[in-house]
């Protein structure tokens, strides 16, 4: 399965880059990944899924349960597995799925499930850089941090499930343990962060951190060093192909190196109204 | 305990020019531009943003073992996560590691000791005290002792390693019993049973960092292993960073099948055929190499030449033609030679085999044709091949031995029933309890063990388990109330491995030793023991002196003593670091080359066998020792100097298990032509497969990357992943019995039958079922088997109970899976049974 033409990645290289980096500078030009080229003061996170080496263990999906205390019955991460062919031409390969923390379609730049949050656009926020710059966007429940991380604010929440259901890839769900701040007879909804607790500590997410075959590459795409930025020039990543439903034009962040085209082939959508095809199982 | 030092986790990360922002809404801070996040070493609670308490410490969820770090939370662990300086597992860590946090909170843990008070198997349970427990244990041990029977103590014990399995010999020996039983010989005893007719020792490893090409035989080393984290990463790393082909030989689709370069379905109980066949090709087109031969006996003849010996094994391998392969294992040829003439053209190549490959009638010779195939390319501890795995070398502390030493000899199976079980006949060890004509334990201290499902026929053991008149007095140690305990009549509540104290030692595909601690993330829930306590805790009572009274002061103990670790800064660095290895040390590969100085006092050269050995250390005199010679003396293989290896006397392949042998890698076994098994690796064909009828299947067992065997299913967020175990089946197979995805099917033969689900599927060969083996728990709590245990928890119930959405708990397969032991080994032969299928 293994893409004989990539050339090989190696960890010395990428981080001996690491010092020279250029906070902002634009790495890529694409379709798709938006660099605020000059002005771009805030990182810009974004995971790229080599599916060469996800091994579908499920190291990450235990991961995220417990790195951010999901309950039962919902993931915040997992693995799509599907066994294609006719025996004994048989092929069986796996698909991690997260929040594709989306950037939103190029006219106003943001995604549908900020868009559906009956508490967006609230307040103006602030954002502080590391150079100490100030960053103003608009909170709500559903929000877009200026570092591109998608989250919510259960305080703010109302519990209204619009966002659930307004998200074409289904990766939220309520959390029964935590109750909606704007309307407590209600549950929060909840969905992959980023781990921003860990990010904005200096940490890895959790899954990114237990993934033994380095599947998972998170970072920077503002940064034209980081392993992230260097895949997705490599293997041009930012194309329709390369990420999840580009046709519903929310300009996902979570890339895909895809040499057996298993996004196309494996991956399993949501039905409307319904999550189970975000409940992680093996047969 | 103190948090880790930050810097020794920073390494991965790097230095950057921007400091921390002050971030979001003046609460959260962010990075930006450059800088760069690290891989872990720390880590935050997602609701106040805390640091944790970071704690050093190492898993027990499989018999891996990684090193990893706990993260604790006002005294409450919530997060595990690999160890970053740990040269075995780099930082990462499995799935079932991770949910390792399920061990301590799941909700029917068993905290407090509990006596029975209704007949076996009624789960009638009365809490007392640990002094009461203790006593009325050491009532029944001290007669014992007083009749000078200490032998009548059995310990059957399931995963003990390290620190704990040091403890617990300790402790059998300063009460004087040798009655102790494993489990080795159901899970891959065949394999280390060949390995060590061979190169002496046992644990084969793969150089995965340097291959270029890899074999995989029966091992499914992606979703599990026995060094799952240290191995699998590299091996998936190798294969997309460098290209690295592997071929996986395999019944089913597993995860690693279906990530190889390519997966060739083999039939049940073939894989030992195919690697002949391989090696026919390779000595056939002379691709073999010939730097190996001159450790290897292929024939009698101990002194042959290179081409002697090469003719011999052309001779030995000369049926195993492709064709002859493909007919019995539906291998095409054409594959065999593509993959044989890789295999041996690469630089370096690995071969593995496992639990696929050896748990089966003859299993130990179908290891002895992996280590073949590894020595003719000799591939054989060499860069790039398969290797010894090396492990730490912990000293302990040793409490007084008594002096009356006695064991039943109720673990190596029946007579007659295993020619070599050096890892036991663990299957056999309740049937022979049943028998009684070696004797039966009066006391049966059962621990981290779940005899009643783990072995095959596991109705009978349970029904040995049951009756009185067989066990007179049953102890289980155990975290979880299941099927062995409950027949229990003493339950003492084990520490779970997160609140305990142990060295490790689990080996390191890399050549360098890692030594290695776990220490207590949070003190014991409720009034869980460490075994380590319950031992002193007996010993005071029987008068027996211990040479510690806390598992902590025996580790402490250890630390101070073991060279390297102790220069080290002891037991405080490795309470602070976790993790040691020498810096120095460079992979001790090709160990086999060694010369060794043989000119002390007592060695003499066997010149049968080209042995130098020291009769002096065998305790007999110098004539004694020519006219009976090294073969001939009992004990001399304890005596193996060195081996003359053209002239030169070399470490070589010593011998070090019960297996007398020289320094020669014995292809050519006289242990196994001694007892009437094939002297040279052959194919055997499965007796029971030679007369199956048109409608009968075979059964086979596998492992899931979730579970281990029988300790993880009330572990909620693996059972929430896996909690039901269909049989797979071919849609072949399926169709011709009227069988659809979802029906329920009947797997039946002699033994019994079971009722399970038919997973339809094109990921397997036709003509067999393949049932995962981790479920269908009569009794592992409510995650686990779905309803609460007997025993009363005393932890907060988990809030999270409420939300459990399966109602399905699988089907175990092991009640209709006689225990049926390879005459070699001892190994069960999981892979060896004949079914019947049909819708139910």
């Amino acid at each position: 399965m293994s893409d004989k033409k990539t050339p090989e990645i190696s960890r010395r290289n990428f981080l001996s880059g690491v010092g020279t980096a250029v906070v902002g500078a634009a790495a890529v030009a694409t379709p798709t990944v938006k660099l605020e080229a000059a002005q771009a003061k805030a990182p810009r996170w974004a995971m790229v899924m080599d599916l060469r080496r996800c091994i579908g263990c499920r190291a990450c999906t235990v991961a995220c349960k417990s790195e951010n205390h999901v309950s039962l019955g919902r993931f915040r991460a997992v693995i799509q597995e599907k066994t294609m062919g006719t025996f004994p031409n048989t092929k069986k390969a796996f698909l991690p799925l997260m929040c594709n923390h989306c950037e939103g379609n190029k006219k106003d730049g943001v995604p549908p499930c900020v868009k559906a949050c009956p508490e967006f656009p609230g307040e103006r926020a602030k954002f502080k850089t590391a150079d100490g710059k100030t960053i103003r966007y608009r909170s709500g429940a559903t929000y877009k941090r200026p570092d591109g991380m998608i989250l919510i604010d259960k305080e703010k929440c109302i519990g209204c499930g619009k966002c659930i259901d307004a998200c074409p890839y289904g990766v939220r769900s309520f959390d029964p343990f935590v109750k909606a701040g704007g309307d407590p007879t209600k549950q929060a909804a909840d969905k992959c962060d980023m781990c921003a607790h860990r990010v904005d500590n200096g940490v890895e997410p959790s899954c990114v951190n237990t993934c033994q075959g380095r599947a998972r590459i998170f970072g920077d795409l503002n940064d034209p060093g980081s392993e992230v930025s260097k895949l997705v020039k490599e293997h041009n990543l930012a194309k329709d192909a390369n990420v999840l439903l580009a046709q519903e034009g929310t300009n996902p962040h979570v890339f895909y190196i895809d040499p057996d085209n298993l996004l196309k082939t494996l991956y399993t959508q949501r039905k409307k109204g319904k999550l189970d095809h975000f409940v992680d199982q093996i047969t | 305990m103190k948090k880790l030092n930050r810097r020794n986790f920073m390494k991965y990360a790097a230095g950057s020019g921007c400091a921390l922002a002050a971030g979001l809404s003046g609460s959260q801070s962010a990075f930006a531009g450059s800088i760069r996040l690290q891989a872990g070493g720390r880590d935050f609670s997602p609701t106040t943003n805390k640091e944790l308490q970071a704690i050093p410490t190492a898993c027990w969820q499989c018999v891996t073992r990684d090193a990893m770090i706990g993260y604790v939370e006002d005294g409450r662990l919530v997060k595990l996560e690999g160890h970053p300086d740990s040269i075995r597992t780099l930082g990462k860590l499995c799935a079932k590691g991770q949910a390792g946090v399920n061990q301590v909170y799941f909700p029917d843990r068993i905290l407090y000791p509990m006596l029975r008070v209704g007949k076996r198997g009624e789960h009638k349970w009365k809490r007392i005290s640990w002094d009461e427990a203790l006593d009325l244990f050491a009532s029944k041990l001290k007669p014992l002792l007083d009749a000078g029977t200490p032998e009548l103590l059995m310990y059957q014990y399931g995963r003990h390693k390290g620190s704990q399995s040091s403890i617990m010999h300790d402790f059998m020996d300063a009460f004087g019993s040798q009655t102790i039983g494993t489990h080795t010989s159901v899970c891959e005893g065949p394999k280390w049973v060949g390995q060590e007719s061979l190169w002496g020792g046992m644990y084969d490893n793969w150089d995965y960092d340097h291959t270029d090409f890899v074999v995989n035989f029966g091992s499914n080393q992606f979703e599990t292993h026995t060094n799952h984290i240290p191995t699998s990463q590299r091996l998936i790393r190798a294969m997309v960073d460098r290209n690295v082909p592997l071929y996986t030989f395999d019944v089913r689709l597993s995860n690693t099948a279906a990530k190889s370069t390519e997966w060739i379905p083999i039939k049940v109980g073939m894989d030992g055929l195919v690697m002949l066949a391989m090696v026919n090709v390779i000595m056939k087109e002379g691709l073999f190499r010939k730097n190996h031969l001159k450790y290897m006996r292929v024939s009698p003849d101990y002194h042959a030449s290179d081409n002697d010996k090469i003719a011999a094994i052309k001779k030995h391998v000369a049926k195993f033609t492709p064709e002859f392969a493909e007919k019995e294992s539906g291998v095409p040829a054409d594959k065999i030679r593509q993959i044989a003439r890789g295999y041996a053209k690469a630089k370096s190549a690995c071969l593995i085999s496992y639990r696929g490959t050896v748990m089966h009638y003859h299993g130990a010779d179908q290891e002895r044709a992996a280590m073949l195939l590894s020595a003719i390319t000799n591939n054989l501890d060499r860069k790039g091949g398969r290797v010894m795995g090396v492990g730490a070398g912990w000293k302990h502390p040793h409490s007084p031995k008594a002096k009356r030493q006695k064991g039943l000899d109720i673990v190596n199976g029946f007579p007659g029933e295993a020619a070599f079980p050096t890892h036991q006949c663990s299957q056999q060890n309740l049937p022979m309890i049943k028998d009684g004509q070696n004797g039966r334990p009066k006391v049966y201290w059962s621990s981290c063990n779940n005899q009643a499902f783990i072995n095959g026929n596991n109705k009978e053991a349970e029904a040995i388990l049951k009756d009185e008149n067989l066990i007179p007095f049953s102890v289980s140690t155990n975290i979880v109330y299941d099927e062995t305990s409950q027949y229990a009549d003493l339950i003492l509540p084990d520490v779970t491995y997160l609140e305990r104290w142990d060295y490790e030692d689990m080996v390191s595909p890399t050549g360098v030793a890692e030594y290695y601690i776990r220490q207590p993330l949070i003190k014991p829930l409720g009034e869980a023991w460490d075994q380590g306590e319950v031992f002193a805790g007996l010993a005071k009572r029987l008068g027996i002196d211990l040479a510690y009274s806390t598992k902590e002061e025996y580790v402490r103990q250890s630390c101070e003593m073991t060279p390297g670790v102790r220069e080290a800064g002891g037991f405080k660095y490795m309470k602070k670091h976790g993790v040691w290895h020498d810096k120095n040390a460079k992979p001790n590969f090709g160990f086999y080359e060694e010369t060794v100085d043989v000119s002390g006092d007592g060695i003499i050269l066997d010149e049968k066998t080209g042995v130098y050995w020291n009769y002096k250390k065998a305790g007999v005199s110098e004539a004694e020792a020519k006219s009976k010679g090294y073969l001939g003396v009992e004990g001399a293989k304890n005596a193996y100097v060195a081996q003359d290896i053209q002239g030169t006397p070399r470490k070589a392949y010593p011998p070090n298990t019960s297996f007398t042998k020289s320094g020669l890698l014995d292809f050519y076994s006289d242990n196994f032509a001694a007892k009437g098994f094939p002297a040279f690796p052959t194919y055997t064909p499965i007796p029971e497969h030679q007369k199956m009828g048109k409608n009968d299947l075979h059964l086979t067992t596998y492992k899931v990357a979730v579970h281990t065997h029988s300790r993880t299913a009330h572990c909620k967020w693996l059972s929430e992943i896996k909690h039901d175990n269909p049989a797979w089946i071919n849609s072949k197979t399926a169709a011709e019995r009227g069988i659809k995805e979802g029906d329920r099917i009947k797997v039946s033969n002699d033994l019994g039958e079971i009722t399970t689900t038919a997973h339809v599927t094109e990921g397997i060969i036709p003509g067999i079922v393949a049932i995962s083996h981790h479920l269908g728990r009569q009794h592992s709590g409510i995650y686990g088997s779905g309803k609460k245990s007997p025993t009363p928890g005393g932890a907060e119930a988990d809030p999270d109970a409420k939300n459990i959405w399966w109602d399905k708990h699988g089907a175990h397969p092991n009640s209709i899976i006689p225990n049926s032991s390879d005459p070699i080994s001892g190994g069960q032969r999981w892979m060896d049974t004949v079914v019947r299928v049909a819708k139910a």
